[in-house]
């Protein structure tokens, strides 16, 4: 059978319109269902004809999975929120400022029109080996061609590897393990809490998901907690170019501070390693300090404590040690 | 059923990958098939004639209690079981839908597994009568076939140290084992590990192929060997056995019921230690050898 | 009458059709019966059909037919078929299949069994030169017309000196020696060996090549995507060797080609055969992914260059070698780099060796100032380093080596109409006030740290002879005929503007009929090379003052009185007995017949002029002349590129301050469209340094970055918001309007002056590649050991 990519096929469209209906379709059709959001991971599968599910289930149609609500002193965002609401919310930019800058991190702002926040989560890995539909071990095979010995992997991971070495490519995953964010995912078996960075897994874990959902779960919404409301953030994604790019290395941090000492902090960094990355021993390292040069120093070598290159990708460790010492430098 | 998995590779070619899952589910369903039936077989099998009493003559200089597996034999056999039965649940339960971090579990394991297989075949070629392990008849194998399927048949000659179902059993796990070690060392290349760099063109797609095909169908050939194995260690008729390998003697009874003490001479030692302490014996002593 | 037309801001023709959606590229096309043809494409860098079964896919409902590689021409040596049953890259289409839609077409591509077999394939030249490396095709990796195939290693020699990071000396297929550069190297004050390597990357243009064609009564139309549109015809009539005339050719929009669509497309056959074959029109949409692998790609470079210096700055000397991407099909970038090397730098003693190197990487084509654009990204960051190593300013080291009027460059000492380099450096060091930043360079705020750079490159800009083709109809209007293309750079309409101008009309009583055969179109040039405003400001002047004399006759003789003594303006012609409108100076010209209606043509216009003169005849006053203002010496334009940039030393990040371009391209036509041209061009420079890249899997090669966002050619954020520009403006005295091309000279600018100014806020560090992405730039700073060979390329 010939291949043929850009093409796309015709599949099934379901459209529930509420989220009881989506979950019982998901149940029905387990994993023969792929759930459609934005469209922008989706479109790339199936236009390639590489991901050919047999019931795609259209969330559009849902009205309770869109918006951005307070909910217990904090906020909640449906899935289906487009990422360009978030830029605009008022609250978010003035109290979880991180989470608005990341969203506007996101590609173009067409695609923040299109992207939603559940998509922008729950999205599929950038390894091109993966996406040009090689057979490697996250696409069922038994190979990692981005691992091999000339394999052209300068985008992929430094840690965190399991035979796949693939990043998460999320640009708001970060900032919300930043804020401290519930993932509330929804199956017929009733609703799941997950803490942000719980929300992702390795390749160790399942080298097919890049989250803990599985073909029945449905992301709904996204809680952030008032704890984390107005804290010093820094965010910073470096990427090759200032647009559609997804990021080299990106760095999310909020500090709670209490005169000019770091009380708490929540550090993560994406595009490191398959999942983003908490830096919880950096928290700790700078808990009680001010931030100050030498402990942002102390932090950055903390941070790619046995970060490992691969082939093309040796910069992304110094590149990670910067960035920790300038989001942590940044509170001094 | 699948037999088979296989994928287009990047230049659109038809590669084997692997054997399908589904045979693991075969092997899981034909190790359980096989368990009851063997299980009903035996109770319905017609009670055979009496074994011929123990002759209490030849018991004499035999003691209480022979030793059957050194204590090293017997770190070698559960250290093997306990890395099988690792490598086993890492392989598997995942494919039964458990998700959790098995890749370098697998791989400790595996090199866990083939140190003590290594110092088993030192252990056996230096310290252990090698050949005992080895020898097989075919008028012993007719004799067994012919008892099987007829419990009138006369009952089969008894074996030396090892029984004749033993080293049958040894000889397809030392196959099966060794198809799984050999392939899962160069399956170690494609993974990380301190050994070696990756690199999963160190062979051609084809050549991984049956590579792969090997590895898991040694696997899935495994989960019925060593669910049989469990099985019959647990089952009544042969829990001294199972118990020799924990304690690492026989009791006398036993030994004249099962062995041919012709065959697994175990009396001159005996006698040249008798008014010793009544040590337990050495046992590595088995046939003669100039029946080789 | 003054020049109203020349030099002002005036919209194209064609804008209210783009901005509105109306216009019709070549995929918008629609015709009854027309079906869909989808492509399949080889899954390896090179291999051979074994067998293929297409019954089952034949079998579907509303499939229509196959088009194999057996029902197009074949092409021998390392020529391109359309399709081919040996294909050379991955993504090389194979077969064609049509269908009633395109979804029929794909599902039917997945039903045909065919097997390949792989071959020995090579991604990178410089392997194919290894004494026992692979050859990209199994004759060989060297083919001449004469010779046939062969194969060029270099020897083990040659490599120990390669792989030491050396210069080796090896024996090269091109080469040419002026001066006496070992005498030259000996009396420099200064030697520099380098080891540059420039990356292939493809065109990526908006518009992929799709194209539509059916056929009737043995007349071919076809629908094309094309920078061309006269010569294209011509080119597809070669392809399917047939009777130009018999073509109608419609190729009104282009959504952009960079030198990917000179001439059309290789796929453009597709459709056209296809249609022969099953009695339908048939409708090829190229899709991005399939740009990628046939849209063509700019080739790379690995070179190694020696360059020395007087004490003054003064390059003395230069020994440069090749080894050029020539793709599946080849390309000749090569010899373009080495005269720009000579023009630009003005050794007096150089020698050039060069081999382009058949490789199984999608084919090669000319990009936007090929060869001048990469060899000028390359070169001028050792400029800087030898200006660094002078103790000299950067500027006044191009001073110093930018040609004069004077200059003779390339093996066959070529000379200029004009140069004007020093007045574009100058004026944009001015507007960019280099000496005033010549502080900030270096400077450091934080992690930042600024950089300064200036590239100047030149380019061809116009050639010579074509034809002109006009008429003043009875409506009174001027229909300024074009084979030119639209390849939205506006010179269909701005190269009429010196006609216009002659005939004294307003530009609102001008017509500009282009882009479609049918209507009749002069010799023209390809659109490439930068001709274009040069060759047709010429050509429709020629026309122009063909028609205005003719106006003149036809009113001294209508009127009375002496042809010199009546002028026009308005619309009108007036003199001595009167005045008469165009539209009776057109009605006159039908009745008189002869020259003035295009019934009796001039002998020297081309034959390719002379089936639309006639096809025009008796339908007004037709001006119609070739070129024949002759002139000497190779016409070039210049742009000299100013960049300003932020490298944060802990990311590698790059943000580009301020751009400056100032361009040296004769008269200026159109300001607001050469505002355009010029720092649009660098802009894609820019992205040719620093963003945009090619990455190939070595082991099966495959080429990654076949997406846009893959690709990343530069993005709106890319590019600075402080971006200026500038023209020297003097005319080019060979030509009667004066002005030059434009279209190429800026991407080697701006290539180059940010390749200076990474290396400027590197300390003066020239990594000698491209791209400068923030991995390489930051594992150079944090002084970490690069995985990639100095000479490897497309490591992403």
């Amino acid at each position: 059978m010939a291949k043929i990519r850009d093409m796309i096929p015709a599949f099934e469209l379901l459209q529930p319109t509420t989220i009881e209906a989506a979950i019982d379709l998901l149940d029905e059709h387990r994993s023969g269902a792929w759930v459609l959001a934005g469209g922008l991971d989706s479109f790339d599968w199936f236009k390639d004809r590489i991901k050919r599910p047999s019931a795609v289930i259209d969330l559009g149609g849902i009205p309770e999975l869109t918006g951005i609500r307070d909910a217990e002193g904090g906020l909640e965002i449906g899935a289906m929120t487009t990422l360009t609401s978030i830029v605009r919310h008022p609250r978010i930019r003035s109290e979880y400022s991180i989470v608005a800058d990341a969203a506007e991190h996101v590609a173009t702002p067409q695609i923040r029109n299109q992207g939603t926040m559940g998509g922008n989560l729950a999205q599929d890995t950038r390894c091109w080996y993966y996406r040009s539909g090689w057979p490697c071990y996250r696409a069922g095979g038994n190979t990692c061609y981005a691992s091999a010995p000339q394999a052209m992997n300068r985008e992929h991971c430094i840690m965190g590897r399991s035979r796949c070495v693939a990043v998460n490519p999320s640009d708001t995953a970060p900032a919300l393990i930043a804020v401290d964010a519930k993932m509330i995912v929804e199956n017929t078996s009733g609703p799941k809490v997950y803490d942000a960075e719980d929300f992702f897994i390795g390749p160790s874990i399942d080298i097919t998901r890049m989250t803990v959902m599985k073909p029945r779960d449905l992301l709904t919404r996204v809680h952030i907690p008032a704890a984390w409301a107005n804290a010093e953030f820094y965010y910073e994604k470096v990427r090759d170019r200032g647009s559609w790019d997804f990021q080299l290395v990106s760095i999310a941090a909020a500090f709670r501070m209490s005169g000019g000492t770091i009380e708490e902090a929540r550090i993560a960094v994406n595009g490191v390693a398959p999942y983003p990355v908490r830096l919880d021993a950096v928290e700790r390292l700078v808990a009680g300090t001010s931030g100050d040069e030498a402990t942002a120093n102390r932090a950055g070598d903390l941070a790619i404590a046995g970060a490992r290159a691969l082939r093309h990708n040796d910069y992304k460790i110094p590149m990670m040690r910067n960035l920790v010492r300038r989001a942590v430098g940044s509170v001094a | 059923m699948e037999f088979w998995r296989s994928v287009a590779n990047p230049w659109d070619q038809n590669v084997l990958i692997g054997v399908s899952w589904d045979l693991m589910w075969a092997a899981v369903g034909g190790a359980v098939l096989f368990l009851v039936g063997h299980a009903i077989w035996i109770k319905t099998r017609p009670a055979e004639a009496p074994q011929a009493p123990v002759d209490r003559a030849a018991a004499a200089g035999i003691p209480e209690r022979i030793q059957r597996h050194s204590l090293a034999a017997r770190i070698f056999h559960w250290t093997m079981s306990a890395t099988m039965l690792v490598l086993l649940v890492t392989a598997f339960v995942p494919v039964f839908g458990f998700q959790f971090a098995w890749v370098q579990v697998h791989w400790i394991a595996g090199v866990l597994l083939i140190a003590s297989v290594l110092w088993h075949v030192v252990h056996a070629i230096g310290w252990q009568d090698f050949w005992s392990m080895f020898q097989l008849g075919i008028d012993e194998g007719m004799a067994h076939l012919k008892h099987v399927l007829s419990s009138k048949a006369p009952a089969p000659p008894k074996a030396g140290k090892y029984p004749f179902d033993h080293r049958m059993y040894h000889h397809v796990i030392v196959v099966v084992s060794l198809a799984a070690i050999i392939t899962g060392v160069f399956m170690m290349v494609r993974i990380d590990t301190p050994f070696m760099a990756r690199n999963p063109y160190l062979f051609g797609d084809s050549t991984w192929g049956v590579i792969y095909v090997l590895h898991g169908l040694s696997g899935v050939a495994l989960i019925f060997l060593i669910a049989a194995h469990i099985y019959f260690a647990i089952r009544p008729e042969k829990r001294w056995i199972t118990w020799s390998m924990i304690r690492g003697w026989v009791d006398r009874e036993h030994y004249l019921a099962h062995h041919d003490p012709e065959k697994w001479v175990v009396a001159e030692k005996v006698a040249a230690l008798q008014g010793g302490t009544g040590a337990v014996a050495d046992a590595t002593v088995s046939a003669p050898r100039g029946e080789d | 009458m003054a020049e109203k037309l020349i030099g002002a801001d005036i919209a194209p023709p064609d804008l209210h059709a783009k901005i509105t959606g109306r216009a019709k590229f070549a995929e918008d096309f629609r015709a009854p019966g027309m079906v869909f043809a989808k492509l399949l494409l080889s899954p390896m860098p090179h291999a051979r059909v074994r067998s293929m079964d297409t019954s089952r896919a034949l079998a579907m409902p509303g499939v229509i037919g196959i088009l194999t590689a057996d029902d197009v021409p074949a092409r021998e040596g390392p020529r391109e078929a359309c399709l081919t049953n040996e294909p050379k890259y991955e993504g090389e289409p194979v077969l064609a299949v049509a269908a009633v839609d395109e979804e029929t077409a794909a599902a039917a591509i997945e039903e045909i069994e065919i097997d390949f077999e792989p071959l020995p394939f090579v991604v990178d030249p410089l392997e194919s030169l290894r004494p026992s490396g692979p050859n990209a095709y199994t004759e060989g990796n060297q083919f001449s017309g004469e010779d046939g195939w062969s194969q060029l290693k270099w020897t083990a020699a040659d490599f120990a000196l390669i792989d030491a990071g050396r210069m080796p000396n090896p024996t090269a297929p091109i080469e040419w020696t002026k001066g006496d550069p070992e005498a030259a190297f000996a009396e420099s004050s200064l030697v520099l060996e380098e080891v540059i390597v420039h990356q292939s990357l493809t065109h990526h243009p908006m518009e992929p090549r799709s194209n539509m064609a059916y056929w009737e009564n043995g007349r071919l139309f076809a629908f094309v995507s094309t920078q061309s549109t006269q010569q294209t015809k011509f080119a597809l009539a070669g392809a399917l060797d047939m009777d130009p005339e018999d073509i109608t050719l419609v190729a009104e929009f282009c959504g952009g080609g960079f030198g990917s669509k000179i001439s059309g497309s290789t796929v453009m056959q597709i459709p056209a055969l296809f249609s022969r074959k099953i009695g339908r029109p048939v409708m090829l949409r190229i899709t991005r992914y399939e740009e990628n692998y046939v849209g063509r790609a700019r080739p790379g470079f690995q070179s190694w260059l020696k360059m020395g210096f007087l004490p003054n700055g003064k390059c003395n000397a230069i020994d440069l070698i090749l080894v050029e991407d020539g793709g599946p099909y080849g390309s000749g970038d090569n010899g373009t780099a080495g005269m720009t090397a000579d023009l630009t730098y003005t050794p007096r003693n150089m020698r050039f060796r060069a081999a382009s190197m058949y490789t199984n990487t999608p084919p090669k084509a000319a990009q936007r100032g090929p060869g001048g654009a990469q060899i000028i990204a390359m070169m001028e960051p050792i400029l800087d380093k030898a200006a660094r190593e002078l103790g000299m300013d950067r500027l006044e080291i191009r001073r110093i080596n930018a040609p004069g009027p004077d200059v003779t460059f390339g093996p066959r000492d070529t000379t200029l109409t004009s140069v004007h380099a020093r007045e574009a450096l100058d004026q944009g060091a001015q507007m960019f006030d280099w000496a005033g930043k010549q502080a900030l360079s270096g400077q450091r705020n934080g992690s930042k740290v600024t950089g300064l750079g200036i590239g100047l490159s030149p380019y061809t800009a116009g050639s010579r002879g074509r034809d002109g083709l006009m008429l003043i109809r009875p409506d009174g209007r001027l229909y300024v005929h074009q084979g030119i293309g639209n390849l939205g750079t506006h010179s269909i309409a701005d190269t009429a503007r010196p006609a216009a101008e002659l005939l004294g009309l307003d530009w609102d009583d001008v017509t500009i009929v282009w882009g479609d055969s049918s209507k009749g179109m002069p010799r023209s040039t390809v659109q490439a090379g930068s001709q274009t405003t040069h060759a047709h400001t010429r050509a429709n002047h020629a026309a122009g003052m063909d028609a205005l004399r003719k106006v003149r006759q036809i009113a001294a003789a209508t009127l009375g009185g002496a042809a010199s003594a009546y002028s026009v303006d308005g619309g009108r012609v007036r003199g001595p007995g009167g005045s008469m409108t165009f539209a009776q100076v057109a009605q006159r010209a039908i009745a008189m017949g002869g020259e003035y209606d295009g019934h009796v043509l001039p002998e020297d216009i081309h034959a390719q002029t002379v089936p639309a003169a006639q096809m025009l005849a008796g339908q007004g006053l037709m001006g119609v002349a070739r070129d024949n203002y002759g002139g000497e010496g190779s016409i070039y334009s210049w742009v000299a590129g100013f960049a300003m940039i932020e490298l944060d030393h802990d990311t590698g990040v790059v943000d580009i301050k301020e751009f400056v371009g100032v361009t040296d391209c004769g008269t200026v036509l159109h300001p607001r469209s050469l505002g355009a041209q010029v720092l649009g061009g660098c802009i894609q420079g820019i992205g040719m340094a620093m963003t945009q890249r090619w990455v190939f899997d070595p082991q099966w090669g495959v080429p990654f970055a076949n997406r846009l966002y893959t690709a990343r050619p530069p993005g709106f954020l890319d590019i600075p918001l402080n971006a200026r520009w500038g023209a020297v403006g003097i005319a080019d005295p060979t030509s009667p309007v004066g002005a030059k091309g434009i279209g190429e000279p800026p991407v080697g600018a701006g290539a180059a002056a940010l390749a200076c100014a990474v290396a400027d806020a590197m300390g003066g560090v020239c990594l000698c590649r491209t791209p400068l992405t923030p991995d390489i730039i930051l594992a150079e700073l944090e002084g970490r050991v690069a995985a990639h060979g100095r000479l490897d390329q497309h490591v992403g």
